[in-house]
């Protein structure tokens, strides 16, 4: 055993010991940054074409510095995930190839995991079946390629699970397989529940979301995003706001998008969806709508989220940091 | 995929096996789906559902049942089976059947309709409200693509019935409200080749939809599951007061109705809210309604409660009972003296049953051998 260290040797341990703590504390509850919403500008191509691959990473990038207060995206990657976790990344394909987030912008988030170490096996692209996900686009991909891609089909828990009102079956991607999720929504107005961006999303995590649309989809949405399976490990989430939908959603309807032209994130799950709000209610106003409050389906989910301390949901509250 | 199957699947996949081996041999290749073929997935027929509005905005309102869902484009209603496609409303489980069974009717309960008699049971998955105590839960709250079905036509359901001299259809397990499409066409099918068709409900339906169906069917059993509107909204995610409505348009259309109370210690098994109960379906349905007083087993999100005591149960017989109501039974206490049959005129046992088997049946013409009172029901 070594019985002597040089000076340089006992400055590096005493640093290590002194940064062990936070290292570990950082790796068991990555960074929240609560009501701050990264904004990275990201216009949609001329005549319906794909982004350009190069122009979605750097999009990207810059919201989740933004989101973070890390000045590059990757940085910010390496605060939230660790290279061990399983990350599933929730998309909305229920939209079609024109209201689904875009493969562009979730292939650069895995490429962003895959360079903090993140295997490309064990990032699994997901939503709740894989005939959804072929019809908005995506490549099904159960092995190779820079990411999984499959549908949680039928592969839920046995049991019922319940969190406040909900009492639903969770996937089993959701329950064991992953240790870190991130929900990759778009914004859109939804018919019932006001908003559907990073939290409606997360209704494609339960066997039974048609149980729970009352009452604008209140407090469900809050309860299935304060289910420990989900709190706990929901890290990020994206929206891809290059189109937008303010009126006739969730499905797709050509005539209420507009360029939005923008790519938020937010390691608050409830201001991103406050944000959302707030897009959405300016666009409806430039319109000559009601906003969604007078046109009865406020997003109330978003203030009984907030009640249960998951993140800010006072569209007035949230800290929009452009990049 | 998993080596080993889910209980739920196991489950639905011994029913489609007991369906296929029901099946006569002439069923076969027909039109896709094949009649008898497993349906998973995303995979299902749609057909325009019957009972729904348009709204402008590509936007339905269901005129199922009382929630009366309204429907954006793309979504599904509550019950989680009907879905809007650019406009217009789709049911995705006609034709579909999730379980299929020969069950005695007893086990329904009917108790005074063809005792003994064997009933083709079926059912579809989905269900238009929510309970905490369901027992079928694992179909009645999942989509038509989480379960495993079987391609069973009404005609078919019906060759079934007949070829294997089976003479009644009962549409039973999760809600035929939500198959009300699969229900009205099995009943006409059945119609044509002599079976009959029953009905077990929790009766949450809208009162057209039941009219347009009612006179195709032999009887109709309900689910009262309390007698109040609290109950319901914690318990059942659902109103009372639409239930009562329904079982009054039961009663007026001449289908034979009986009741099924399910008691839950603490819940609705108070002598107070038995007597309610009793006192209402006295006041508007009658005294010859039968009311069957069932006991209840923990399941699903109810778990945290006991079976009903047999004393409790036993109570409520007895508040009924006194209420005027004439047959009142207990359920799920196999042997019990409340399983039987019994004449209000004179007291003489008429039909003998412990569980669903029926050991001795007196009954003359529907009446009592020995003061010749009449005892309603459908007996032949």
């Amino acid at each position: 055993m070594k019985q002597g260290y040089t000076r340089r040797e006992l400055v590096q341990l005493v640093g290590f010991g002194a940064l062990a703590p936070f290292a570990a504390k950082a790796h068991a509850e990555p960074a929240r940054h609560p009501g701050r919403v990264g904004v990275a500008k990201l216009p949609p191509p001329a005549n319906g074409r794909p982004l350009e691959p190069a122009a979605a990473r750097a999009a990207l990038e810059a919201a989740l510095g933004a989101a973070t207060g890390l000045g590059f995206g990757r940085d910010a990657i390496a605060a939230l995930f660790r290279a061990g976790d399983t990350v599933g990344i929730k998309v909305n394909s229920l939209g079609g190839r024109n209201l689904t987030p875009r493969t562009e912008l979730v292939d650069a988030l895995a490429a962003l995991l895959r360079e903090i170490g993140v295997p490309a096996q064990r990032i699994i692209v997901f939503d709740r079946s894989t005939r959804e996900l072929q019809r908005a686009g995506y490549a099904i991909r159960r092995d190779g390629g820079g990411y999984l891609c499959y549908g949680i089909d039928n592969d839920y828990e046995s049991e019922p699970s319940t969190s406040g009102e909900i009492g639903s079956c969770f996937a089993r991607l959701v329950s064991t397989t992953c240790t870190a999720l991130v929900s990759f929504g778009v914004v859109k107005d939804h018919d019932l529940s006001g908003v559907s961006a990073g939290l409606k999303n997360l209704y494609g995590l339960i066997h039974n979301p048609n149980k729970y649309h009352d009452h604008n989809c209140d407090p469900y949405v809050a309860d299935v995003l304060n289910h420990p399976w989900v709190r706990d490990k929901l890290r990020l989430v994206v929206l891809d706001g290059v189109t937008a939908q303010c009126h006739g959603g969730p499905a797709w309807r050509p005539d209420t998008v507009w360029p939005l032209g923008a790519v938020a994130t937010s390691t608050d799950p409830v201001a991103a969806d406050a944000w959302a709000w707030r897009v959405i209610d300016e666009e409806r106003k430039r319109r000559g709508l009601p906003t969604l409050a007078d046109a009865k389906r406020p997003p109330r989910f978003l203030a009984t989220a907030a009640a249960y301390g998951l993140g800010v949901g006072d569209p007035s509250a949230i800290r929009e940091v452009l990049a | 995929m998993s080596g080993t199957l889910s209980r739920r699947a196991l489950v639905t996949a011994a029913c489609a096996g007991a369906a296929a081996a029901l099946l006569p041999k002439t069923a076969g290749a027909t039109s896709p789906p094949r009649v008898g073929e497993v349906v998973t997935g995303d995979d299902l027929p749609a057909r325009e559902a019957s009972w729904y509005k348009k709204l402008p905005e590509s936007r339905v309102e269901c005129q199922l049942c009382p929630r009366g869902c309204q429907v954006a484009d793309a979504e599904r209603g509550g019950c989680g089976v009907r879905e809007n496609r650019g406009g217009t409303y789709y049911t995705l489980v006609h034709s579909l059947a999730c379980s299929v069974h020969l069950d005695p009717i007893e086990k329904k309960p009917f108790f005074h309709v063809l005792p003994g008699a064997q009933a083709l049971s079926f059912a579809t998955a989905g269900c238009n409200v929510e309970c905490k105590f369901c027992q079928n839960w694992e179909i009645s709250q999942f989509r038509p693509e989480q379960v495993r079905s079987q391609y069973l036509p009404p005609e078919t359901l019906a060759e079934i019935a007949r070829s294997n001299g089976v003479r009644l259809l009962s549409a039973t397990y999760s809600e035929p409200v939500v198959f009300w499409e699969y229900v009205r066409d099995a009943a006409i099918a059945g119609r044509r080749v002599g079976v009959r068709s029953t009905v077990v409900s929790n009766g949450y339906a809208q009162e057209q939809a039941l009219k347009d169906v009612l006179p195709l069917l032999a009887a109709m059993k309900v689910d009262l599951k309390a007698f109040t509107e609290r109950f319901y909204r914690e318990l059942v995610r659902g109103e009372l007061k639409p239930v009562l409505k329904a079982l009054e348009i039961i009663k007026a259309s001449g289908t034979w109705l009986e009741i099924v109370v399910l008691l839950i210690p603490g819940q609705n098994d108070s002598e107070q809210e038995v007597r309610d109960l009793a006192r209402w379906v006295k006041a508007n349905l009658g005294t010859e309604v039968p009311v069957h007083l069932t006991r209840f087993h923990p399941t699903y999100r109810l778990t945290n409660l006991p079976p009903t005591p047999i004393p409790t149960l036993e109570r409520a017989w007895q508040v009924a009972k006194a209420e005027g109501l004439a047959f009142v039974y207990l359920g799920n206490v196999p042997g019990h003296p409340g399983e039987n049959t019994t004449c209000p005129g004179c007291g003489t046992q008429l039909i003998h049953r412990v569980g669903f088997q029926v050991l001795d049946n007196v009954l003359s013409r529907g009446a009592c051998p020995q003061c010749k009172r009449a005892i309603p029901g459908v007996w032949s």
